[in-house]
This record gives C-alpha cells, structure tokens and sequence, in this order.
C-alpha cells in the first residue's frame, strides 16, 4: 500500500514517548484535577500556589509528589496552580510490559479538570460527623461508627480517605476497618485491618506505611490485622468472613472502650463493593457489620436500589450498640453522589495494584524497576521512598503449621486454576478426619517444641482468646485444614500469613487470629520438604500458626527475581 | 475481512469505538490497525467515527479525535477524504462542547494538521489546506465573539438596571426603605417591595468608597478571627469569618458591579451593626436589590441567620439529606437556598419575617442566583447570571447540540462576577484551612494559629528534622518491615501524633501520672532483641515476660522498664527493687510498661479506667 505515513508509528508530537515537558494546571476554587498514571510511569505534581488536596489530605506547597499506579484526583477549594511533570521512564514495570506513557500532561494517562465534584457533600459529611463526635465528648457516649456501602468503584475508599483525613486534619483519631479483602489497607490483600489514625495519610500511598525498623517520613500507621484469603466475603456463605469480623469488631470496641481519643473520634468502615451488589446474602452480612459495629450512620454511594433497602431496614432504628437506649442512639442512611471521577479499574490494573501492595510490604514503596542512579535521583525528590530488605531463608516445611482454607468459592473461574493443588489437600467441607489431624499436628507440635524452643517475637506474649467458649464451639466446623507434608508445589509464588495464634492452636483460634506479618514462598523443594520463603524480618520463623493465601491474592509471580 | 460487508464493519468498528472513553494510545493504535485493513470500508468506518465523535459524551470527543487524526496521519488517503468532508460540523461540534483543555488539545492536534505528516515523504498537510482553513477562521469568529459578548455583558446588565430606577438612588441612607424596626439592620426587604425600588444605577461610585468598604470588610474579619479563635468549634463564628473572608476574595478580584458592590456593602453595614465593635459605614448606601430576573430573595432573606447559623442544625445535616431523598419528600421550601445541600439547615422550619440583625450574606448572594445548586434539581434554572453565558456561539453551529448542554463550557466562559465555585464552599470548610493558618511546609500538615497551635507545630517540625536525621542514618543500615503487633498490644497502643513531644509538658505529666502508679523508674528501655530465646525469657525477678511496645522515637522496638544487667534482661523495676538503689513502686501486672523518656512513644497517652481524678501530677523521680 502507497499510503502516506504507513508506517508511522508516532503519530503526533504529543503522543511521542519522549518526557513531557513539565506543565502547569490552574484550577478554580472548588474544582479537581483528576489523573491516571499508569504503573511504571511517574508523574510528579508540584503545587506552585493555592491550596489542595488528594483524597482531603493537604499537599504542601512546593514540595514534589511522585504518583505511579495512580488514578486520584488533586480538589482545590480555593484554587491552585498545580505543576505537573514526567519522571523518569521505568523501562518495564516488573512484569516485562513496556509502560504505556498517557497522552496527558506529564504523561498522564488520563487526566482533566472536573467542575462538578461531590466534595461539598463529603465535606458537609465530615462536618456533620464532627458534631457527632463533639457530642460523644460532651456526652461521653460513643462517636459516630460509619459505614460505607456502595458497589466495585464507587469511590468508597476515597470517601474512607477524605474523611480520616478531615478528620485527623481538626485533631481527631477515628478507627479505620478495611473489611475489603481485595484491597489490603497499610497490608496486602486478603486481609482486613483496623488503624487508629492520628497523623497525616500519605499523599503517594495512600494510607501511609505500618511500622518499619526504619524511619519513614510519614508517621507509620499501627494496623492490627486479621487474614481472610478469599477474594469476596461471600465465599463459603460468609461463614468465614462473619466471624473474622466479628473478630475484628471485638478488638475495635476494646480500643474504643480504652482509649478515649478513639471512642470519640469513632469508626469508619470500608466495606467491598461486593456487598453492596445485591448477590444473595450480601445483606445478611451488611447486616452483620452493622450489629458488629453498632453503626450508626450508613453512608450509600452510587446506588440508589442498595440506598432504598438501606432505609428501609436501618433509618431511624436503634444502633446495636449497648448503649443505644440511654442515648438515644439512631441510624441515619445518607445517600452520597458518586463522584464523576470514579473510573472502573479493570481487573489487570486491580492485579497489579495487588501485586504492588505485596511488593511494598516486603521492598518498602519503591518505584518498580528503576535502575540505581535514576532511583537515586527520585529519593532527593520523592518524600517516601523507603527501601526495605526483606529476609531471604529456607525452612523445613514439615515444622510450619500452615492451614488452608477448603472452601469451594463462588466464583468457579478462581477454581479453575487452582484445581491440580485443590486435589490434593481434600476438597471436603467438613473433614471426619479431622481429629487425626488435630492429634498429628499436636504431635508435630510436640516435636517442634522439644527441638525448636523458640520464643514468641517481642510484643507476643501468648495468644489468649478472648472468646475461648466462641473458638471451641466453632472449632469443628471451621473449613480450615492444616496442610500435611509434603509442601504442595502450589505453595510456591504464594504468601503464607503468619497469625499470632500458637502453632498449637485450632482452627477457629487460627482464623481468629491477628496477624504478624506475611511470608512470601519463593520456591518449593519438595524433594528435600523445604520451602525457600521472603521474610519481613530476619532471625528465626516464629512457631506460630499460618494461613496459606492461596486463593487470594493467590500467586504472586516475579516478586523475587 | 474483505468478504464483510460494510454495515458489519461499522458495527464493529462502532462497538470498538465505544470502548474508547479515554485517551489511551493502545486502544487508538488499535482502532487505526482496523481501520487501515479495512480501507475499502473507509466510507463506513467514517461515518461511524463522525457519528460517534456527534454523539460520545465530551469526556470522550477528544479520545476519539485521537483516533481520527491517528488515522488520518497512519492511513491517508481514502479517510482525509471522507473525513475531510464532515471535518468542519464534527470538529466544530466537538469543539463547542469541550471543556477548555481540551479545547486546547484541539488546538494543538488542529495545528498539526495543516502540516505534513511528521515523518512522510509527502509534502502536503494532513488535510487540504481548505478543510482546516474553514475551522480556523470559524474558531477566530467565535473566540471574537465571545470576547465581545463578555465586555458587553456587563454594562448591558448595568444599563438594565438603571432603566428601571434611574433616578431612585441616593447616596444617603434610606431609612423608609429599610425594616420598620429602627434598629433592625437593612436591607432585608422582607417584604418584598424593596428590591425594584431602589435600585442604585450603575453610578460612578468614587473609589474611596471600595477602599471604605474594604477597611470595614478587613476590620469585621479581624473581629470575626478573634471570635472564631476564641470559639473554634462554633459553626456561627466559623460561618462568619468565612463569609468575610469570601466576600473579601471577592472583593479583591474587583469583579463586582457597582450594584453587587452595594449589595455587599449592606450586608457589611449589617454585619457592622451586629457587631458592637464596628460601627456601620456611614458612606453605604442601604438600598440595593436583585438584578431583574433573579430569584427574589423574599424567603431566603427571611431566613434568619440564628437559624442557617444555629449549631444545631449542622446535626440535622444527615437528616435533612435522607428527608431530601425520600421518595415522597416532604413539601420541599420554595427557596432556592432549601434546595442548597451545601448549607446545613433543617429545613423543615422556615420562618418567615423579619431578618435579624445578623444578614444572612451567602444567602442572599445565592438568592440573587449567583450559584446553581450543585445537586438541585434540574428544573431549576441555572439562574439569571449562567443564563447569558452561552459564550461559545460557533457561526453555523448545528442546532442539534446546544452548546448548554454542557455546564462546563458555560461555566468557564461565564462572565458571573463571582464564580459560582467560590460561592459553593461551605462556610465551614474555613475551620479545615482559614482556622489552621500555620501551615508546615514539609508535608502541609496545618496549626491552629494560638500558643498550642505554635508549640505544636514546633514539636512537628522537630519530628521532621529528627525523622530527616534518621533516614540519613537510616540510608546507611537494611531496614525491614516490623511485625504487625497482636491484638492486645494494638488495643493498648495509642498512636502517637508527631506532634507531642518533649515540649508538651501537659501530656507528660499526664502521662507521668497515670504511669505512675505501675511503673517507676522512667528511664529505662531497651530495644527488644532479635534473638528469639532471649524474647521469650522472662525477667529472672517476677518471672514476667517482657512487654514490646513500638517506640516512635527510637523506631524500633523496645522492652520498656527492662534494664540489661550482663546478659541477662530485668525489670528496671524489679532490678531496682531488689538492689535497693532507687525508688521502687510495685510494679503492677499492666503490661503497658513505658518510659518517661521525653519523647513520644507508642502508648503514650493512654486512657486508664480510673477516673481522670487520679491523674494527678506526680513528681517524677529519678531511679
């Protein structure tokens, strides 16, 4: 063919791959810029005058941040120049896939400026939960428990950020629940979490960073963490996430009932958008949150049949909390707009954004593949960059307890993949065999402890259940097995979570356990029944139990190279 | 694909195109791959892609430009010319809807067309020099146009204005146009009959009156700061400095014409009289109203301030919005501001009458229509001041795709004096940004601008400094993620702000005292050891484990109370105890051991379940 420019692969100046040359943004009061950068690039966005702030968290003029992975967006209440850059190129994100550099300003994916955003909304949301809180504190009662329910996207994690944000900007330390196990909060995924939060969110991260043997330059947050492996709550009829819920709702009333700060300041809950998508049974565990939490106020987003139900069921009764009577304590069901910037993330930029909190967990927040000088050009620029070096070690599989979920899930394209490994632990819901495998393990305890008298990590002093009559009733009919030598081949690219519950203890202690951190298994000996695994922490493995995540995340490949 | 016939391919091609809502270049280089096989479709392929550009939501014209000008610069020939034909009505289409960045993407991808394609052997430009040439001067026609229609926008109005009432204005304060309340402040209008009387013209108010009423705006703020530090949490003081402090922006911006000016001036003379620190300007001129055509500002006038400004209808803020939302809401208040859910009210008692002494400004401002509800409903209009800006008037626009339509575009060209975003903030966002005027450079963080808010921040600033030192350090050593501590740590851990430190005497010898019952000697910690036999052995005196808590200070964790006598690790309490060389107080079975070190640590402020009566100072001794 004689076309003109056939074979053109750069089309237009602007789409070349060459950096973008810095641009400024001027925003009016009250509007957002809204961007995405895709993983492997880097855009950094400098404010050169006026206020704003990502998620409700201020950005501080003049100073540089760095965004890669990032769909956000920067809302200015009083109007702002933003100046907007390229970073460096990573050649490859660490999956080999060249990045794609956007056509927008600074390389931007995706990025416009949105007049019509539901900020006052959220604000006037956070101003009305400051009521509520200095009421608790007149009062004493407790703060506002929030609970945010809207489907996949709908920016319900944003509003969670804007409102702890606010809410730490005027002094207060609301609790913070993930209960979405596809999204970790200060973790990986698969996991649900509760932080008080005190100090500034971080701009990059997100949440900000849990505590590291180093400083990091944004206050860590503390997060206690509980493992749930399963991608959606409603896998196995929501018999494993109710109670892990519960779980976590327990220890978040302890800390509200100890620490006044908190009690004041309240809960705020971040729920899967799955919930809120009408599946059977999603709102029987609505439901169980709302009891668990004794919320008090429902926020809906984006979906006006999920915001009807809710009114219908819980505006205007009494919160489920003790003291719901004296105080007259009643839900309200608010319905919030979804903001014209939520943009569905497909499943692969979901994947890699999991494989990114992984990687952070082990690597600390490290742009992926940047070579050494270009990194350390980033660290004059980027303010929370922190590598961290995790701890390569091999351990002798038969002295781990690991326990795996056997739960048949309800999407059956999960189970697909996994079938060949699915075999060969039992697929059966409830093992007769159960004792024999109680006897053995205990057995195996016993061995392990005459030749391994490790002692708990610092922080550790013994788990004790609260619940002990809850963990032995339930005990039989928890799906969780442990898994017997020799280490199955599926193990390996997948993430082991270390509970803090005694290698010695049941499976309900297991699933009711927090957790101490997470155990990357970089390959599989099974030959020799060793495993070579990615530590946090060096030193010895505790003897404690741990909870293979083998549906989810599932496999993580390329985390070691 | 030959063998297709063109219908299939559009249709293809057009469900292809409809994946495309952002500017994503695989997606185009896809799309152009199709579109280059296919050139014997390029007929359909060109009505799809003109048919889409039409119909795509704006967000997603320029996307699909992209495409268009991927395949013409890519493809060539057959789709310069089929696309050549339409470019004018679908460029120009585009052009109006987009909002202005776009518009400047346009801009750029336009220029690039009356060039060759980069790269080609060709010399000619993307597309005949006449299709382009056609959109240019149209762009120039209308950036014209628009630009005389907003210098004409503003005296048109004026001079409308003036019409009605040229002669009624003075310069003196109209007493009979007032309240009849003699000592109710202005310009209420209450009743309604106030605002198509007095009218002032657009007369040429001499300078020194802005200046005055910018001396009286600067002086009511600086009472207003006074009040609102004074009561920080107090929406009615919240509400009012940040009504000051917006009108003053506004005023600076000098966008406002001379009857908004008088406006404002009496809701300033108001404020004034309310406050008795201010006396009322004596130079205003009371009598002002609404520009023809606007909302009558009856009720929302009426509205008295206590009400919007009670602190206890911020409360009613949820209920208020579930009440607006029911399916079968109750009978909603015919003003405008009812309509506002920016403004926190309960909104189901209004009260006609008189206004207060206290002007209700952002009310009155809205019930002049400056600000469209951002969530009302779509019937309402976009009010008389959005209403001229239809700025963009393409010649030869198609009528099919009003350019209202589009918000955006009317908002950014609209000439409204005061945009409608700075009206749309809600007062109370002021204790989020004004209030906190110490603002940290580092990381933005803000301080309340008193004493505590300085020491604070002082504090903060010594954590920045220290934390730079210690990554410096930091850099040189591996550092590792710690473990996520266990249930009862978390319960017991109280997060440490960076913002108490050694300087904050109060919450030590808070924090002193309520340890003080369980622990003594403060001093000592050690950093927990890494050796697992170690961790697990307990202290040799009361054979209790040691307790890790997370020190912020010393990023690490460490044994509080512990003490390391040769190799073994104790209780600095029960060590002390036993050598009788310090105080020893028991040491209680409360394992939130911590030191007294000045700095913060984790667990620092603790709650205990004894009554805050027990707090007592306690001196802090010295082991």
């Amino acid at each position: 063919m004689s076309l003109p420019g056939l074979d053109l692969t750069v089309v237009s100046e602007e789409r070349s791959s060459a950096v973008a040359p810095p641009s400024q943004i001027t925003l009016s009061p009250g509007t957002e810029w809204r961007f995405e950068v895709a993983f492997g690039n880097i855009v950094r966005v400098k404010i050169l005058t006026g206020t704003a702030e990502l998620f409700g968290t201020e950005l501080a003029e003049s100073q540089t941040y760095t965004f890669t992975g990032t769909k956000a967006a920067i809302y200015t209440w009083h109007g702002c120049m933003l100046e907007i850059s390229a970073g460096e190129m990573a050649m490859t994100t660490a999956d080999g896939v060249a990045p794609t550099t956007g056509h927008g300003a600074g390389g931007c994916q995706s990025e416009y400026t949105a007049e019509e955003t539901p900020m006052v909304e959220y604000a006037n949301v956070h101003f009305a939960l400051e009521t509520m809180r200095q009421d608790a504190q007149a009062t004493g009662k407790d703060g506002p428990r929030v609970l945010l329910l809207g489907p996949e996207n709908a920016g319900k994690t944003s509003v969670a950020k804007i409102l702890t944000a606010y809410a730490t900007k005027v002094g207060r330390q609301p609790l913070v629940v993930n209960l979405d196990p596809t999204e970790g909060m200060l973790s990986v995924p698969g996991t649900l979490a509760a932080t008080a939060f005190r100090t500034m969110l971080d701009v990059e991260e997100g949440w900000g960073s849990s505590p590291m043997s180093g400083p990091s330059p944004v206050p860590v947050k503390l997060p206690l963490i509980y493992n749930y492996p399963l991608p959606s709550p409603l896998d196995a009829e929501g018999s494993v996430y109710r109670p892990v819920v519960s779980r976590l709702a327990l220890s978040v009333t302890g800390r509200m009932a100890e620490d006044d700060d908190a009690r004041e300041a309240g809960i705020i809950v971040d729920t899967p958008g799955l919930l809120s998508s009408g599946k059977p049974g999603s709102l029987e565990l609505i439901n169980h949150i709302v009891t668990e939490f004794a919320i008090t106020t429902i926020l809906v987003l984006g979906s006006e049949r999920l915001y009807s139900t809710a009114v219908k069921q819980y505006d205007n009764k009494p919160s489920s909390s003790s003291t719901a009577i004296a105080f007259d304590e009643r839900i309200s069901v608010v319905k919030l707009s979804k903001s014209g910037g939520c943009v569905d993330r497909d499943a692969a930029f979901l994947k890699i954004m999991r494989e990114s909190q992984i990687r952070s967990y082990f690597f600390g927040n490290l742009v992926p593949s940047f070579t050494a000088s270009s990194a350390l050009a980033l660290s004059a620029s980027s303010t929370s960059m922190v590598t961290l070096s995790p701890h390569a070690q091999q351990l002798d599989f038969s002295a781990l307890s690991v326990y795996n979920y056997t739960i048949s899930s309800i999407d059956d394209d999960d189970e697909d993949e996994y079938d060949p490994s699915q075999l060969t632990t039992g697929d059966t819901f409830l093992p007769g065999g159960i004792g024999d495998d109680e006897s053995q393990q205990q057995q195996q305890q016993q061995e392990q402890q005459d030749s391994d008298r490790a002692a708990p990590l610092p922080g550790i002093v013994g788990y004790a259940p609260a619940h002990p009559a809850q963990a032995s009733t339930s005990a039989s009919n928890v799906p969780l097995k442990k898994v017997l030598p020799p280490a199955p081949a599926a193990l390996a690219n997948t993430l082991l979570a270390i509970t803090h519950a005694p290698n010695t203890a049941s499976p309900a202690q297991v699933r009711d356990a927090s957790i101490m951190g997470f155990l990357y298994v970089a390959d599989v000996d099974p030959d020799k029944g060793k495993i070579r695994v990615l530590a946090p922490v060096g030193g010895r493995m505790p003897p404690r139990a741990m909870i293979w995540m083998k549906r989810w995340p599932g496999e993580v490949v390329g985390l070691v190279g | 694909m030959s063998g297709l016939v063109s219908d299939e391919v559009a249709e293809d091609y057009k469900n292809s195109l409809e994946d495309l809502t952002t500017n994503d270049r695989f997606q185009i280089s896809n799309l152009t791959v199709i579109a280059k096989e296919n050139t014997e479709h390029a007929m359909a392929i060109s009505r799809v892609l003109e048919n889409h550009i039409r119909s795509t939501p704006p967000p997603q014209k320029l996307p699909a430009l992209y495409v268009v000008d991927s395949i013409v610069k890519n493809v060539g020939t057959p789709y310069t010319l089929f696309l050549g034909r339409n470019m004018y009505q679908t460029f120009m289409n585009a052009y109006t809807l987009v909002d202005s960045q776009t518009r400047r993407k346009l801009d750029e991808m336009l220029k690039t067309w009356k060039e060759p394609v980069p790269g080609s052997l060709d010399t000619r430009p993307v597309f005949p020099p006449d299709t382009t040439r056609n959109i240019e001067n149209a762009l120039i026609k209308a950036r014209t146009a628009a630009l005389q229609s907003q210098q004409a926008r503003q005296p048109e109005i004026l001079r409308g204005r003036g019409s009605v009432t040229p002669t009624n204005w003075s310069t003196n304060p109209q007493p009979n146009m007032r309240h009849p309340l003699p000592n109710q402040p202005p310009p209420t209008n209450a009743n309604g009959h106030g605002f198509n009387t007095s009218t002032p013209p657009p007369a040429h108010r001499p300078d020194p009156n802005l200046d005055s009423l910018n001396r009286d705006l600067d002086a009511l703020i600086a009472s207003a700061r006074t009040d609102f530090a004074n009561s920080p949490f107090n929406p009615s003081s919240q509400q009012r400095l940040k009504a000051l402090l917006d009108l003053q922006g506004i005023l600076q911006r000098q966008q406002l014409t001379q009857d908004q000016l008088n406006l404002v001036r009496d809701q300033i003379s108001a404020l004034g009289t309310s406050n008795p620190l201010q006396n009322a300007p004596a130079n205003g001129p009371t009598a002002s109203g609404p520009p023809p055509g606007s909302t009558p500002p009856t009720q929302s006038v009426s509205q008295p301030l206590q009400q919007l400004l009670n602190p206890g209808t911020l409360a009613g803020l949820i209920k208020a919005t579930a009440v607006r939302q029911q399916p079968t809401p109750p009978p909603q208040l015919p003003n405008a501001l009812s309509q506002m859910p920016q403004i926190p009210q309960s909104s189901g008692t209004p009260q006609p009458g008189p206004a207060g002494p206290d002007n209700p400004l952002i009310a009155a401002l809205r019930a002049r229509g400056l600000l469209p509800p951002a969530s009302a409903p779509p019937s309402l209009p976009l009010s008389g001041t959005g209403g001229p800006g239809l700025p963009f008037m393409i010649p030869g626009q198609m009528g099919s795709t009003p350019p209202a339509q589009n918000p955006q575009a009317s908002n950014i060209n609209s000439e409204v004096p005061m945009t409608t975003a700075s009206i749309k903030m809600v007062a109370l966002v002021v204790s989020l940004y004004e209030a906190r005027s110490n603002r940290c450079g580092t990381c933005g963080r803000r301080f309340l601008s008193t004493e505590e808010g300085k020491d604070k921040k002082a504090r903060h600033l010594d954590w920045h400094f220290k934390t730079n030192q210690r990554m410096a350090e930091a850099a040189r050593r591996a550092q590792t993620r710690s473990w996520y501590v266990d249930e009862r740590d978390w319960i017991k851990s109280r997060e440490a702000g960076d913002d108490q430190g050694a300087a904050d005497p109060e919450a030590a010898a808070e924090d002193a005292a309520a340890d003080t019952a369980k622990q003594g000697p403060p001093k000592h910690w050690i950093r927990a050891p890494n050796d697992a036999t170690l961790r697990n052995t307990p202290c040799p005196i009361c054979q209790e484990k040691f307790e890790s808590s997370w020190s912020e200070d010393v990023q690490d964790w460490i044994w509080q109370d512990a003490v390391k006598v040769g190799p073994r690790v104790y209780h600095a309490s029960c060590y002390a105890e036993v050598t009788k060389d310090g105080p020893a107080p028991a040491r209680g079975d409360t394992p939130q051991a911590r030191t007294g070190t000045p700095d913060s640590v984790l667990g620092k402020r603790k709650a205990e379940d004894d009554s805050p009566g027990h707090k007592v100072r306690i001196k802090m001794e010295q082991a």
